[in-house]
């Protein structure tokens, strides 16, 4: 086992001079009034406000890792990757992917789905559906926030609009003869 | 001026509409925007609301079409009384916390009564005599016991909380009105005990007079102001005045973790407005009292009737430029005050409840005796 | 009995048991794939390998019998490897396409895999390749990949259904199950051979690709499909029933059903009444229990009111229909209603049509005091009757017969019809009940052979329908003559006294060493 170092830390017993508080409320102020002004300023480049306005301002930085909305890969004949195996509906969390599975022409690819709707507004974004997918068929590296949608309906993002942004997988494809 | 106007001004008409409905109220409804909404997010670092915008004009205008919005759905939101509840009483709680915080403003003062005649500046004691007739044209009413009918009247909102609680058949409404009754009791003997050593330095209770007692320079050069004959007193007042009104860090009475929203919990549509617009009045009432007590009210310093006195030079002033500079303060000192309240809410963390009742029973109220004690021993050796 | 000791416990056995039998006695598991205990044991798969003490090669357990004295192990280190190593050798060729394979998720391949194996594949050759849905047969669907010619298939059409469609063509890494030629699978018993597949060569061209085994539900349930009552579990997912099988019982269906039975379950969720309806206007239960009750009380001569009974019903719908009719209706006729009888062969399939013929004689005391359909349609031409209690859609004639049934229903004064299909019945109908299906509801079935058995509810009515004893219980009520019941274990337990039914068997325990028959899928 490793050795841990303890470090005991010392228990600062306020001073008068902090029990009076007021100084140190004072002090407080000062840090809060010096954001408030500092934020008040007309140049806005001096400000030190976090908050992006997306999608007004779309932010300059993302992560690797950013998780934006689902996207469908394709095979090499552009034809969908996902073989509904529902490996995803099934681990999502948030219980908002919908498969109907069906039998495919090519005996080859044999299955694959004839539904494949996603709940964008139940998302929770957590990624798991694309850990759980076998088949490299479904990511979130779209890059593209869920944005805002007036209608509950415009949220379900189906099949054919999450492939338009899906594109070639590097991964080894199944179902070859 | 029209002899309209005048007749009004004497009847006290025109004192009511601008500083209750455009003062107070826009004072008021503006804070629920640009104190809680924009400054908070200003010190935090974040915009704040700026996606409501109004027709035509693609600008958020420094969020005010949110206000807006929020003003629509308050009025069109369906009113919602609990089962159970008592419905008269619900129905008057609103009424009970918003109308005392209202009539309190009678009694301040926003200028000077109008000189009709001369008047007299006495350089030696810093007073200023008219001669000829006074208009009480800048106060709503005038009395000589002004600061206590101001307290008597501010304290009748207590009932208000109390019964929204009770009303409200809800066991976080009873527990948030119990504490906020709780609350404002304890802290109205500190309130009131911290002014004592105030009222013995000017002996008087008219509000006018206070202001004016405050206009005296010391040594020539120094404005006797509250603040700088009591300080202890000031800060005793301004800490039980936000208790008073439950401003964060007091806002006990309203806890989402614990009560929701306390004595507001079942209150919805206009009266749970009514409610929230009647506490941020109080909180405008109080930056009102703090500023004529402690901060000369409506004096600017070294300014008397007719200009500016720095030691023996002065600097003439027309007497309705006076009147505006003056005006322009004690509003100026109120909005300040509103402005600091704000600050401390946003700087400090919240109490919890027994550390509020310690602060007022335990420390609060033995300083304001002590105050008062060292005030009057200094007052009997001078 | 010899005695023997399987990884240190004695015990016990008859003499002639096979070491995996006698294993699972002790309370181990042995893996197998070609074994089947319906079936004979070819011991062609290898995976049931036991160290012998005193063998010097590893035996299969499957069908080594066991002697007096034998020491045997089936846990021990040379056991697993060789385990470790059958399965590799199975998977040389398998697909492991497990994502789109049915049997996932219930696939012994996979757990044996996941414990003995959790190898990668060694393998750098491409995999021999496979014709991969080929239909063996009507309902069959076969994968050759994932084959892993245990030959349980065959054993099946050769032992059970003696019809003998199966062979293997073929050798080595080619070779596949086929039918022989110009023939297919297409036994009245065909799907039995997706349930003992060990692995997913063969699937339910219904059940394909329709869900995932670990989404399903599943819950007791006895096929409505004939009056030889198979026992099923019924596996559903969101409400809906997806898939029966065979659950096993010996004195009923053994581990099999037939396919006919195991398609009837998409009656459940085909032309469903689910409102309850006055004059074509949807009122809630509460008011429809007063409209018939203002509408039967008006009715002078209760001998008018003809009540159809279903032999589709469960035996405490039954009871209720007939205390209704007799007590508080009081003396109206009864009719016998239900299915046509059919097809039938020797083994499970009966010609009675109905599942629960021997429940109607038991609560009515054999059948005697029920007046055939015949009848009804005799007395509503003569006018005799002119108020008609039907329930269920089924009519036990032929299709003229019903023709001129119909017809006769618009000559009714009132027709009220309870039943969870709408059939033709639906528009001629002035009060309309929707009723249960039996995977809505509990209740109890007798078969052909008065063998009681309990169904179990699996999920909640469809729309606003409810059981047929609760019909009748609303509609008592609202006759101001209740009956005295909440429950129905009390509808059962009087039930019960009244008719001297025999109680509900205990469900048979499976033989020990079985696999196939009872356990659920995981469910989630
Ligand atoms: S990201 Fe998570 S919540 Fe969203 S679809 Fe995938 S698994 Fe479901
Ligand atoms: S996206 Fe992936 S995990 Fe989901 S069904 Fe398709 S193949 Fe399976
Ligand atoms: S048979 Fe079993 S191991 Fe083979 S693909 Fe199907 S589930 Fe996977
Ligand atoms: S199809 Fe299934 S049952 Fe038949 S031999 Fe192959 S693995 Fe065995
Ligand atoms: S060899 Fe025994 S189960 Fe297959």
């Amino acid at each position: 086992m490793a050795k841990h170092e303890v470090k005991q830390v010392e228990r600062v017993e306020p001073g008068l001079w902090e029990k009076s508080y007021i100084p140190e409320i004072a002090r407080g102020l000062k840090v809060t009034i010096g954001h408030f002004l500092n934020n008040l300023r007309p140049n806005k480049e001096k400000h030190t406000t976090f908050t992006r306005e997306y999608p007004d301002v779309p932010t300059d930085y993302y992560p690797d890792r950013f998780r934006g909305l689902h996207r469908l890969m394709l095979r090499d004949d552009g034809q969908v990757r996902c073989v509904a195996c529902m490996c995803c509906s099934t681990i999502c969390p948030a219980n908002c992917i919908h498969i109907e599975a069906a039998e495919h022409d090519d005996p080859a690819i044999e299955k694959y789905p004839a539904v494949f709707v996603i709940d964008e507004l139940r998302c929770i974004v957590c990624g798991l559906c694309v850990e759980a997918c076998p088949c490299d068929a479904i990511r979130m590296d779209s890059g593209v926030h869920a944005h805002p949608f007036t209608d509950r309906g415009e949220a379900f993002l189906n099949r054919d609009l999450l492939m338009e942004m899906g594109g070639l997988s590097m991964a080894k494809q199944g179902g070859e003869r | 001026m029209p002899d309209i106007i005048v007749t009004l001004l004497n009847l006290g008409v025109v004192q009511i509409l601008l500083i209750v409905f455009v003062f107070v109220m826009g004072l008021a409804s503006m804070m629920t925007l640009l104190g809680d909404r924009k400054q908070s997010a200003k010190i935090q670092n974040r915009v704040g609301p700026n996606r409501a915008r109004l027709p035509f004009i693609n600008h958020p205008l420094l969020g005010i079409p949110h206000f807006l919005a929020d003003g629509i759905k308050m009025v069109l939101k369906e009113n919602i009384v609990p089962d159970g509840a008592n419905k008269t009483l619900h129905l008057i709680a609103p009424g009970l916390v918003f109308l005392p915080a209202l009539v309190a403003w009678a009694a301040v003062p926003f200028m000077d009564t109008y000189c009709a005649g001369e008047m007299l500046i006495d350089t030696a004691t810093w007073t200023e005599t008219c001669q000829g007739e006074e208009h009480r044209w800048f106060q709503i009413m005038n009395f000589n016991s002004g600061l206590l009918y101001g307290f008597a009247i501010a304290s009748i909102s207590v009932y208000g909380a109390a019964i929204a609680g009770w009303a409200s058949n809800s066991n976080f409404s009873l527990l948030g009105g119990l504490r906020s009754s709780a609350q404002m009791v304890s802290y109205e003997v500190s309130l009131g005990l911290s002014l004592a050593g105030v009222l013995m330095i000017y002996g008087t209770l008219d509000m006018n007079e206070m202001v004016r007692q405050q206009g005296y320079l010391i040594g020539d050069w120094l404005p006797m102001w509250g603040i700088v004959v009591q300080p202890v007193a000031f800060f005793l007042f301004f800490l039980a005045g936000m208790a008073e009104t439950k401003r964060a860090p007091f806002d006990l009475p309203e806890g989402e973790s614990e009560i929701v929203a306390g004595y507001i919990t079942e209150y919805s549509s206009m009266k749970f407005a009514v409610m929230q617009l009647g506490e941020y009045v109080a909180t405008v009432f109080i930056a009102a009292l703090i500023a004529i007590l402690f901060l000369g009210g409506w004096q600017v310093p070294w300014l008397f009737a007719d200009g500016f006195h720095f030691g023996s030079t002065v600097i003439e002033l027309p007497y309705w430029l006076v009147i505006i500079l003056r005006i322009g303060a004690m509003c100026g000192k109120v909005v300040l005050l509103v402005w600091l309240q704000f600050m401390m809410r946003w700087t400090l963390p919240r109490f919890r409840y027994d550390q509020v009742m310690t602060l007022g029973w335990k420390i609060l109220l033995p300083l304001s005796l002590a105050n008062l004690v060292v005030t009057a021993f200094i007052m009997a050796l001078f | 009995m010899p005695k023997v000791t399987i990884n240190g416990t004695e015990i016990e056995v008859d003499k002639g048991k096979s070491i995996l039998r006698a294993a699972a006695e002790a309370g181990y598991d042995v893996p197998h794939f070609c074994y089947h205990p319906a079936l004979s044991a070819p011991a062609n798969c290898r995976m049931c390998l036991v160290e012998i003490e005193g063998v010097p090669k590893l035996q299969p357990g499957c069908y080594s019998q066991i002697n007096d004295g034998m020491v045997v192990h089936t846990e021990s280190e040379r056991v697993v490897k060789a385990r470790k190593a059958v399965l590799e050798f199975i998977l040389l060729n398998h697909p492991v396409d497990c994502p789109i394979c049915d049997q996932a998720g219930e696939c012994k391949l996979q757990d044996y895999y996941i414990d003995y194996d959790a190898q990668e594949s060694r393998v750098r050759t491409e995999k021999q390749n496979k014709v991969k849905a080929y239909p063996i047969g009507p309902e069959v669907v076969y994968d050759g990949e994932r084959c892993i010619l245990c030959t349980r298939c065959i054993r099946f059409c050769q032992e059970v259904t003696q019809t003998d469609e199966l062979t293997i063509v073929e050798r080595g890494d080619r070779a596949e199950i086929r039918a022989f030629p110009g023939r297919e699978l297409d036994n009245n018993y065909s799907m039995c051979t997706v349930d003992i597949c060990p692995v997913g060569a063969l699937t339910a061209r219904d059940f394909r690709f329709k869900c995932r085994v670990w989404l399903l539900t599943s819950t007791d349930s006895v096929c409505t499909g004939c009056s030889n009552g198979c026992n099923i579990h019924l596996d559903h997912f969101r409400n809906e029933v997806q898939r029966y099988r065979p659950r096993y019982n010996p004195e009923v269906n053994d581990y099999w059903m037939c396919d006919e039975g195991r398609l009837s379950y998409k009656s459940v969720h085909t032309d469903r009444q689910t409102e309850p309806k006055v004059n074509g206007a949807t009122v809630n239960w509460h008011a429809l229990a007063q409209a018939v009750a203002d509408k039967l009380g008006k009715v002078e001569d209760p001998s008018q009111i003809a009540l159809v009974i279903s032999p589709q019903a469960t035996c405490e719908d039954i009871f209720l229909a007939k205390r209704f009719g007799e007590e508080t209706l009081g003396g109206v006729q009864f009719y016998l209603g239900g299915k046509l009888s059919g097809d039938s062969d020797e083994f499970l399939i009966k010609a009675d049509k109905n599942p629960n013929t021997r429940g109607i004689e038991a609560v009515f005391g054999g059948t005697d005091s029920l007046k055939s359909f015949d009848d009804l349609l005799a007395d509503m031409e003569s006018g005799a009757i002119s108020v008609l209690y039907m329930s269920g859609t089924d009519t036990p004639c032929d299709a003229e017969t019903r023709e001129r049934f119909v017809g006769l229903l618009d000559g009714l004064k009132l027709f009220l019809h309870q039943s969870p299909h709408a059939g033709e019945f639906a528009d001629k109908a002035h009060i309309i009940l929707p009723s249960c299906t039996h995977a809505e509801k509990d209740g109890t079935f007798i078969n052909f052979d008065g063998v009681a058995q309990p169904i179990y509810q699996a999920f909640a009515g469809y729309g606003r329908s409810i059981p047929d004893w609760q019909i009748f219980l609303r509609l008592a009520r609202a006759m101001k003559k209740p009956f005295d019941y909440t429950f129905l274990t009390q509808i059962q337990e009087e039930m019960f006294a009244a008719s001297q039914a025999p109680e509900p068997e205990p469900e048979p325990e499976p033989e020990a060493g079985d696999d196939e028959s009872s356990a659920p899928p995981p469910a989630e």
